[in-house]
């Protein structure tokens, strides 16, 4: 029998030894999964939920170009016009922040290890020399890669296609859309990393997710005191003003409400938003490095 | 040597049931399972928590003419459904997206269709299991209300006044269940999955209740309300209570987009239920 010589055995150790740092493990999964966000049946809901926005802005665009929506009415006796700009303000809250964007992080948030779970081909990724934090990261970078690459495109759509509306101008209302695409950025990372944690905390993340944004969030964000600061809404809805124009009454009620500490400063909602991003996705990752994962038979 | 266990053929000494009784088995153990789970206590215990307030109000007005504010009327009772639409929600996404996604995830659905039972039977069976947990968070507590404010007024007036209320509650309640249970099951079983089943309900119902808010807010004109999935319900809940109808959309076009819903679902139940995939 032989034995092992002294050169070969620190040389063998060394490789082995050597774990991927934990960005590059990161990069790894998100190089992975990214295909698997993007070419799956998952694909048809997202499609769905930003392409449903797209096809109203054509179908209103067909309605302006046939007349048959003038954009002027009449509010409690006083005459309103609704121009380009502000539909695409109500489209943008409407549709995307108030819906797309927690429909998506709930839906992607909370599968990012759920699926693997329910697949049983979470022991495949745990087996590999990477962290289970990196997995979870990685993951959290291919949902948000995604999701913008599919979202942001959708806003650009309907920006062109209503802004010019009724007397709109693309060319003064680029600097908004510009912060919108950052606005649903950031809403989309911030959700995402808010159901990561729900996602690597509760056994039924999905109900837990959506009673968070369609009971508790409504609920809260009205009720007096400091509650609605444990909303992600809040937070955005201050930064929202930026997005919308500048001019005329939407501007000034929202000044009001500012200053009435309805909504948060531009500062408060930046430094709110970046502490449930960082705590929610840490938490995350501390859950997912410390939970012990059973897979049903 | 005798054998440890008799493999060989038996008679089946079982009682025998009579046909189109077998979906009542489907949906006790779906209820009996949606009752193992802790957590739907809590989201059942959420939806009673409105009937709960209620009945104090109802106390309260009943026995201290100061707090006659508090009194039942009828838009009471309409105001306890809209509170309870959220409720529906849940429960339907918690109850209803697995019921036919998970047999089919693992290949039950043959198994089922293999016994003596029809493919309505199994579609009953899930059905009912859905309707049950709905019309508890619907149906039972506004009935419930009723008796109350009758038990704790002591009078039949209010009652008698408002006689029609009986049979809106119910008809109400009805509507909305089986738009919401046929729905769901329509999507349950379009999917192998429970929670892209989840998400596609909620994301259809707040989808059109978001074009409705956005066409609403460019038009000021709530004629278009038949797009979105509650303002139907919202619509039809107005007339069934003999309310002014909140849209100027009409009514019966949110009747006929309901039952279009239902029948919709019902043909892709019909198409998607199958024991065997036949290809032509």
């Amino acid at each position: 029998m032989s034995t092992p010589t002294r050169s070969s055995v620190p040389a063998a150790t060394s490789e082995s030894a050597v774990a991927p740092a934990f960005l590059s493990s990161a990069w790894r999964i998100y190089d992975l999964s990214l295909g698997q966000m993007l070419w799956s049946r998952r694909t048809v809901f997202m499609a769905f939920v930003v392409g449903g926005p797209v096809v109203v802005a054509v179908i209103l665009r067909l309605l302006v170009t046939m007349d048959l929506v003038s954009g002027r009415g009449m509010v409690d006796g006083r005459p309103i016009i609704v121009d380009g700009p502000i539909i695409f303000g109500l489209m943008i809250w409407g549709f995307y922040l108030r819906l797309s964007v927690p429909l998506l992080g709930v839906f992607y948030g909370t599968a990012l290890m759920a699926d693997e779970v329910e697949d049983k081909t979470i022991t495949y990724l745990f087996t590999r020399p990477v962290s289970r934090g990196a997995v979870l990261f990685g993951k959290y970078l291919a949902y948000l890669a995604s999701t913008g690459l599919v979202v942001l495109p959708s806003v650009m759509l309907v920006f062109f296609l209503v802004v010019p509306l009724l007397g709109g101008d693309i060319g003064s209302n680029f600097p908004s859309l510009v912060t919108d695409l950052a606005l649903l950025t950031v809403g989309l990372a911030v959700y995402g990393a808010l159901f990561a944690l729900i996602g690597a905390w509760f056994k039924r993340p999905l109900l837990t997710g959506l009673v968070f944004i369609f009971g508790w969030e409504p609920i809260v964000v009205v009720v007096p005191g400091y509650m609605k600061r444990l909303t992600v809404s809040y937070y955005l809805q201050g930064l929202v003003p930026h997005a919308m124009p500048q001019e005329g009454l939407v501007s000034t009620i929202l000044s009001i409400l500012q200053a009435n500490e309805v909504l948060p400063s531009a500062a408060v909602s930046v430094i709110g938003l970046g502490l449930i991003l960082v705590v929610g996705l840490g938490l995350a990752t501390w859950l997912v490095e410390r939970r012990e994962y059973v897979l049903e038979q | 040597m005798t054998p440890i266990h008799d493999q060989s053929y038996r008679r089946y000494t079982g009682v025998r049931q009579e046909p189109g009784t077998a979906w009542l088995v489907i949906a006790a153990t779906g209820i009996r399972t949606v009752l193992t789970k802790k957590f739907f206590w809590l989201v059942l215990l959420a939806a009673w928590g409105q009937f709960f307030v209620r009945a104090v109000m109802f106390y309260l007005s009943a026995n201290f003419s100061n707090l006659d504010l508090l009194a039942p009327s009828v838009e009471t009772f309409r105001q306890f459904f809209e509170i309870q639409e959220i409720f529906v929600l849940f429960v339907t996404v918690y109850v209803g997206s697995g019921l036919i996604a998970n047999d089919r995830r693992s290949n039950a659905l043959q198994i089922y269709l293999s016994k003596p039972l029809t493919r309505a039977e199994y579609v009953a069976g899930k059905l009912g299991t859905l309707l049950f947990f709905l019309l508890l968070v619907t149906l039972v507590p506004a009935l419930m209300l009723l008796f109350l404010e009758m038990m704790f007024s002591a009078s039949l007036a209010f009652v008698g006044a408002n006689l029609f209320l009986l049979p809106a509650i119910t008809l109400y309640a009805l509507v909305e269940v089986l738009l919401s249970a046929f729905t769901m099951l329509a999507l349950s079983s379009l999917s192998t999955s429970a929670r892209y089943t989840a998400m596609l309900y909620a994301g259809v119902v707040l989808f059109t209740a978001a074009v409705f808010g956005i066409v609403n807010g460019i038009t000021n004109s709530s004629s278009l309300a038949w797009l979105s999935f509650r303002a139907n319900l919202d619509q039809i809940g107005d007339v069934i209570f003999r309310l002014q109808p909140r849209f100027e959309s009409p009514w019966l076009l949110s009747v006929v987009v309901v039952a279009l819903l239902i029948g919709l679902s019902v043909w892709v139940l019909e198409r998607r239920v199958r024991g065997v995939e036949v290809v032509t």
